[in-house]
C-alpha cells in the first residue's frame, strides 16, 4: 500500500482495470486513492464525508463519525480509544489485530468499520470481568509465559478464544495449525499452545 | 512445574511471572503508538521508486488537494536541522530530505500530514516524484560494487584477527576443506510497526517511539534539531519486539519532529510494513570462504575465515563475526579477513546476534563438513578441539561450559541413537536427519545508572532508562531489588523506557540484564549500607553486629545471631520516610570518561574479547532432528534441544523464553527467512509478512531448553551473561548438518529450501 503511485508503468491504468472487473461501488475506495485515474473521479467528495457508525464494542454502544475508508482496526484504536488491538501489518497477514465479531475471530484491519454496524465486537479490553478477574485464556497466557514483547498478545488471546470456540483446539496439532494466522515474532509458540490447552475447557464454558 | 517455568538449579533465580504480564494480556500495556494524544495529526511517508539518481521534480498538487491535508514536509524543509549521523544512535548518515540524491529504493521523499490517517495515506500516494535515474547496483556480483576492507571501519571491528602461520599449517594439513557459504538479506520484522509520535510544549520536544536506546536517541535527535538534549524526551515504555531494529534512530524521527513544530500540534507517523523494509535497517547478506586443516587425529592446525558483507554507499556498517569464530576452537593458526561490498542500498544494521548469526553459521557448517571429512562424530570433533586459552591473544576464558552443554543436550536429545550413515534413518516416507552445532555470544557489559527508593511502608520504586523489548528486563531488575532489599516483588514498581530516567545503555548486544542488574545491585547495596549503619549504631536495635552478619528479608534486618529489626522501625528511628539511592555502575576496566559517555548516549562496552584479563563468552549446544519427505522434499524440524550456560540466570522463566525464541529464530533462518532482491532495480521484492517467511505456530513442535548451571563472577558484579542472542547462533548450522545427514546434500547457502533438495 505504500508503493509510490508514480511507479505504475504497466500501461493499463489501475482504475480502468478495477472498473472493468468489479462493481463500481466495491472499487470506489480504491479508485479515490489512485493517481493513475485518467479523469477525476466524480464520487470523491462523498467518499470522504464522515459517516456516523454505531458499533457495539465490549457490550458498550459507540457512535463514531468515520471516514468510510476507516478500517475496524483504526476505528477501535483511533476513534474508540481501544488501543489494546494492535496493528502489525494492516494487510491481514500477521493476526495482531484479531478481534471477535459476533463471537467469531476477524482480522479487524481487513474489515471496514462501517461494515460492522450493529455487530457485537469483543476486544482484549472486554475479556476480564468487571471485578478485574481475568478471562481463563488471559490467565493461562501469564501462567505459561505465552508472550515476550506482548505486542501480538491481544490478537493471540482473541484468536485462541475463537479457535477453542470453533472446536479447533482438540489436539496440539490442531492448535498449532489453527493458530498459525497469528505470528509471534518473539516465537512463544510452544508456550501459546500450552496456554490454550490449559484454558480450553474453561473457555468453552465462559 | 510446567515447561515455561523451569525449576532453578545452582545460581539461578526463581521463575517469577513477568511483572508487566497483566498489562500485556489485558491490552493495557501502552506501546508508543497507543498512547492517546489530543488533537493529533497523522503522517504518512512517500518513498522513492528508484534506487539511484536524483529527484528532479516533486509534484504535490494532487496531494495538497486532498481534503484534510495539513502539510507536506519535503526537500528544503529540513535545511535548518542537521543531517543524521551513522553510528550506534543513528541508522544512517543519509538525510533523505536534505538533498535530492537517492541512495536506495524506498528512500523517504516526503511526509504528508493530515487530519486523519486515511487522508494522510491518500495524500502520500498522490505525491509524484520525477527522477534522473541511474542504473543501481543491487548486491554481490552486480556491476558497480566497490569492495573495501572492513577492519577499522567500525569501532566494534578494529582488526582482522590472526594467529600463527596459517598458510604453512594449511599446506601441511593431512585433512582439509575449502568451502564457501552464504546468508541472505533478512529484515527483523518485529510485529509492532515502526512509528514516531512527536509533540512540542514550548521548546520542549517529546517523542513517543519504540526505541532500544532512549538516551542515545535523545542526544542524537537534539544534535540534529540543534537544541539542548535536556529539551528532548524519548518515551518508549513498551516495545513490540525489536531484535536490533529499534537500536539506531532513523531519519524519520527528526522529520516528524519538524512536522509537529511546523504545525504546532502533535504528529504521529506509523510506517507501513512495506515501507519499513527500506526506511529501517536489516541484516546484510554475507558470503564466506572457510578453510580448515587438521591432522588425522582431528586436531585442527589451520583455520581461515574470509567474509564479505553488503553495505550502503555512504555508511560502512560492519557485521564482522570473525572475532568470535577466530576464537571458537583450539585452531593452532588463524587467518581472517572481512570485506565490505558497497551497493545502492539502505544501510544495514544490527539484527539479533548481528555478527555471530551469519559467521558462526558458516563456521559450524564447515566444522560439520570437517567432521565428515575426518570420519569423526561431530560432537567428538568439537571435544578434541576444545581450547584451554583462546587462540588469538592466548587469554583464558572467564568461563566456558561448552562441553557440558554438548553433553547435556546430547543426552536429552538421544544423540547416541543416531546412525551416522547418510540417509540411514527413515520413518515411512520421511528421511530423518540429526545434526548439531555450537552457539556462542560475547558477554559484554556497559555503564548504567539506576535509582532505587525504599519507603517506610515497604514499597520500592526502581527507575532505570533501559528498555523492555520482551526480554523481561523489567522483571529481572525488580527481582534483583527484591532479593537485595528483602521486599516481595509485588511491592516493587519498575519504571523503564524513558530518557528522563537514569540513563542505561542501548538494549542490544545482550548487555541489558548484566548492566541494569549491576546498577540496581549497587543502588540496593547503598540502601542496605545506610540501613545497617543505622541499625548497628550505638543504641540501635542491632548494635554491635557487623554488616556481613546481616541480611534483609521479609521487611526485616536479620542478624546471624537471630536478632532482627524491622526496616520500618529503623527508617522511623532515622526520621526519614524513604531511602533513595542513585547508583552509577561502571564495569571493571572502564575509562575515566565512561560515565560521561553514558549520559552522552555513547556508552562504552566491556567484556567479550576486549578485556585484558580474559575473554568472556556464553556458550551453548543445539541439536536438531529434521524430517524430509522423500517425494516432495518438504523439510520439517519436529524436534530441537538446546543447552546453554550463561552465568547467573536471574529468572529461569524469562531466560528459557528468550532462548526458545532464539532457537525458533534459528529455525526460521535455516529454512525460511530471506529478503529477495530484484537485481534490476535494487529493490526488495517480498516486503510483507505473506512473502517474507517467518516461523508460525505450525512450524514448531517439540522444543527443549536446558539451562546449564554456571558461576562466573568475573563478567560483572551481577555474574550475569546475556542470552537474548545466544539462542539463534548455530541453529541454522545444526539444521544444515541434519539435512546433510538425512540426504547427503550439503547446503551452504541459506535458507535451505525444497528446491535445493530436489536436484
Amino acid at each position: 500500500m505504500s508503493q509510490p503511485s508514480a511507479l505504475s508503468t504497466n500501461g493499463l491504468s489501475r482504475r480502468k482495470f478495477m472498473a472493468g472487473t468489479v462493481s463500481a461501488a466495491a472499487a470506489a475506495p480504491l479508485l479515490a486513492s489512485r493517481a493513475e485515474a485518467a479523469t477525476p473521479v466524480a464520487a470523491e467528495p462523498k467518499l470522504r464525508q464522515p459517516v456516523v457508525t454505531s458499533l457495539r464494542i465490549n457490550e458498550q454502544p459507540y457512535e463514531l463519525s468515520l471516514d468510510t475508508r476507516t478500517s475496524l482496526l483504526d476505528a477501535l484504536r483511533d476513534h474508540a480509544g481501544l488501543t489494546g488491538t494492535k496493528k502489525g501489518c494492516d494487510h491481514g497477514q500477521c493476526g495482531a489485530c484479531t478481534v471477535l465479531v459476533d463471537g467469531k475471530r476477524v482480522l479487524s484491519c481487513l474489515s471496514f468499520a462501517v461494515m460492522n454496524e450493529g455487530k457485537d465486537i469483543t476486544t482484549v479490553e472486554g475479556l476480564a470481568s468487571s471485578d478485574g478477574k481475568l478471562h481463563p485464556m488471559q490467565q493461562a497466557f501469564i501462567d505459561h509465559d505465552a508472550f515476550q514483547c506482548g505486542y501480538c498478545t491481544p490478537g493471540q488471546i482473541l484468536s485462541a478464544i475463537g479457535c477453542v470456540n470453533e472446536g479447533h483446539a482438540e489436539s496440539e496439532n490442531d492448535i498449532r495449525e489453527y493458530m498459525s494466522g497469528n505470528i509471534c515474532r518473539c516465537a512463544a509458540y510452544p508456550n501459546i499452545v500450552a496456554a490454550i490447552l490449559q484454558a480450553r475447557d474453561e473457555t468453552k464454558g465462559a | 512445574m510446567d515447561a515455561a517455568a523451569p525449576r532453578p538449579k545452582e545460581n539461578m533465580g526463581e521463575p517469577l511471572p513477568r511483572v508487566d504480564a497483566r498489562l500485556k494480556v489485558t491490552g493495557q500495556a501502552h506501546y508508543p503508538a497507543d498512547l492517546p494524544i489530543a488533537n493529533i495529526a497523522y503522517g504518512a511517508l512517500a518513498t522513492s521508486s528508484i534506487a539511484k539518481g536524483k529527484v528532479t521534480k516533486l509534484r504535490l498538487d494532487d496531494a495538497r488537494a486532498v481534503p484534510g491535508l495539513l502539510d507536506i514536509v519535503t526537500y528544503g524543509d529540513m535545511d535548518k536541522v542537521d543531517k543524521p549521523k551513522f553510528g550506534n544512535s543513528g541508522a544512517t548518515s543519509i538525510g533523505p530530505l536534505h538533498d535530492r540524491t537517492i541512495f536506495h529504493d524506498g528512500q523517504i521523499v516526503a511526509l504528508a500530514v493530515a487530519e486523519t490517517f486515511e487522508a494522510a495515506e491518500e495524500a502520500a500516494r498522490l505525491i509524484r516524484a520525477e527522477y534522473e535515474e541511474e542504473k543501481p547496483t543491487a548486491t554481490f556480483d552486480s556491476p558497480g560494487t566497490a569492495t573495501i576492507p572492513a577492519a577499522g571501519k567500525s569501532p566494534l571491528f578494529k582488526e582482522d584477527v590472526k594467529a600463527g602461520d596459517f598458510d604453512a599449517a594449511y599446506a601441511d594439513a593431512a585433512v582439509k576443506i575449502d568451502q564457501r557459504y552464504s546468508t541472505p538479506t533478512q529484515h527483523h520484522n518485529p510485529i509492532e510497526l515502526f512509528s514516531t509520535t512527536a509533540f512540542w510544549e514550548g521548546d520542549q520536544l517529546t517523542v513517543h517511539e519504540p526505541s532500544q536506546n532512549v538516551t542515545g536517541w535523545k542526544v542524537e535527535l537534539a544534535r540534529q534539531l540543534k537544541i539542548d538534549p535536556a529539551k528532548v524526551r524519548i518515551v518508549s515504555p513498551f516495545i513490540g519486539g525489536a531484535f536490533g531494529s529499534k537500536g539506531p534512530m532513523t531519519p524519520r524521527t527528526a522529520i516528524v519532529a519538524v512536522a509537529a513544530k511546523r504545525l504546532g500540534r502533535p504528529v504521529r507517523c506509523v510506517t507501513s510494513r512495506m515501507q519499513a523494509f527500506g526506511t529501517q535497517t536489516y541484516r546484510a547478506e554475507t558470503r564466506h570462504r572457510i578453510r580448515i586443516g587438521a591432522g588425522r587425529d582431528g586436531h585442527i592446525t589451520a583455520f581461515a575465515h574470509e567474509g564479505w558483507e553488503v553495505t550502503s554507499r555512504p555508511d560502512p556498517y560492519v557485521v564482522g563475526g570473525t572475532s568470535a569464530t577466530g576464537r571458537m576452537y583450539d585452531y593452532g593458526s588463524v587467518l581472517t579477513h572481512v570485506s565490505l561490498v558497497q551497493a545502492d542500498r539502505n544501510t544495514p544494521g544490527y539484527m539479533r546476534s548481528p555478527p555471530e548469526t551469519p559467521y558462526v553459521y558458516a563456521l559450524e557448517n564447515a566444522m560439520d563438513e570437517m567432521a565428515v571429512a575426518l570420519g569423526m562424530d561431530p560432537v567428538e570433533f568439537r571435544r578434541i578441539n576444545e581450547p584451554k586459552t583462546e587462540p588469538i591473544g592466548k587469554k583464558p576464558f572467564s568461563s566456558r561450559s561448552l562441553i557440558r552443554c554438548y553433553d547435556e543436550a546430547a543426552e536429552a536429545f538421544g544423540w547416541a541413537k543416531r546412525d551416522p550413515k547418510i540417509g540411514a534413518m527413515r520413518d515411512g516416507e520421511w528421511l530423518v536427519g540429526m545434526g548439531c552445532a555450537t552457539a556462542i555470544y560475547p558477554t559484554a557489559v556497559a555503564p548504567c545508572a539506576a535509582r532505587v527508593r525504599l519507603t517506610v511502608d515497604g514499597d520500592v520504586r526502581l527507575q532505570c532508562g533501559s528498555h523492555e523489548i520482551g526480554t523481561g528486563v523489567r522483571t529481572v531488575a525488580g527481582q534483583m531489588a527484591s532479593e537485595r532489599l528483602g521486599v516481595s516483588i509485588d511491592r516493587i514498581s519498575v519504571e523503564m523506557g524513558d530518557s528522563s530516567l537514569p540513563p542505561a545503555p542501548v538494549s542490544g548486544g545482550s548487555i541489558s540484564t548484566a548492566s541494569v542488574c549491576s546498577a540496581v545491585l549497587m543502588a540496593c547495596d547503598a540502601i542496605r549500607t545506610k540501613l545497617y549503619a543505622a541499625a548497628t549504631a550505638e543504641g540501635g536495635p542491632l548494635a554491635g553486629s557487623h554488616n556481613e552478619e546481616l541480611e534483609l528479608a521479609g521487611g526485616k534486618i536479620v542478624a546471624k545471631s537471630g536478632a532482627s529489626a524491622k526496616v520500618e522501625d529503623v527508617l522511623k528511628a532515622m526520621q526519614v520516610g524513604a531511602i533513595e539511592e542513585y547508583a552509577e555502575f561502571a564495569p571493571k576496566g572502564a575509562t575515566p570518561d565512561a560515565l560521561k559517555k553514558l549520559y552522552a548516549g555513547t556508552p562504552e562496552f566491556h567484556g567479550g574479547d576486549q578485556d585484558e584479563d580474559s575473554v568472556k563468552y556464553a556458550f551453548g549446544a543445539e541439536f536438531v532432528e529434521v524430517r524430509i519427505n522423500r517425494h516432495t522434499r518438504e523439510i520439517r524440524v519436529p524436534r530441537i534441544v538446546g543447552a546453554f550456560a550463561a552465568g547467573r540466570i536471574m529468572n529461569t522463566r524469562t531466560a528459557r523464553s528468550q532462548l526458545m525464541g532464539g532457537m525458533i529464530w534459528g529455525i526460521g533462518q535455516a529454512l525460511q527467512e530471506a529478503t529477495e532482491i530484484d537485481r534490476r532495480y535494487a529493490r526488495y521484492v517480498n516486503r510483507d509478512l505473506q512473502d517474507y517467511l517467518v516461523p508460525v505456530n505450525a512450524d514448531i513442535k517439540d522444543l527443549q531448553v536446558i539451562l546449564v548451571p554456571e558461576v562466573d563472577p568475573a563478567v560483572n558484579p551481577a555474574g550475569v551473561k546475556g542470552l537474548g542472542e545466544l539462542g539463534n547462533v548455530g541453529t541454522a548450522a545444526a539444521v544444515a548438518s541434519a539435512v546433510y545427514h538425512a540426504t547427503g546434500k550439503r547446503i551452504r547457502d541459506l535458507p535451505i529450501r525444497i528446491e535445493q533438495l530436489l536436484v
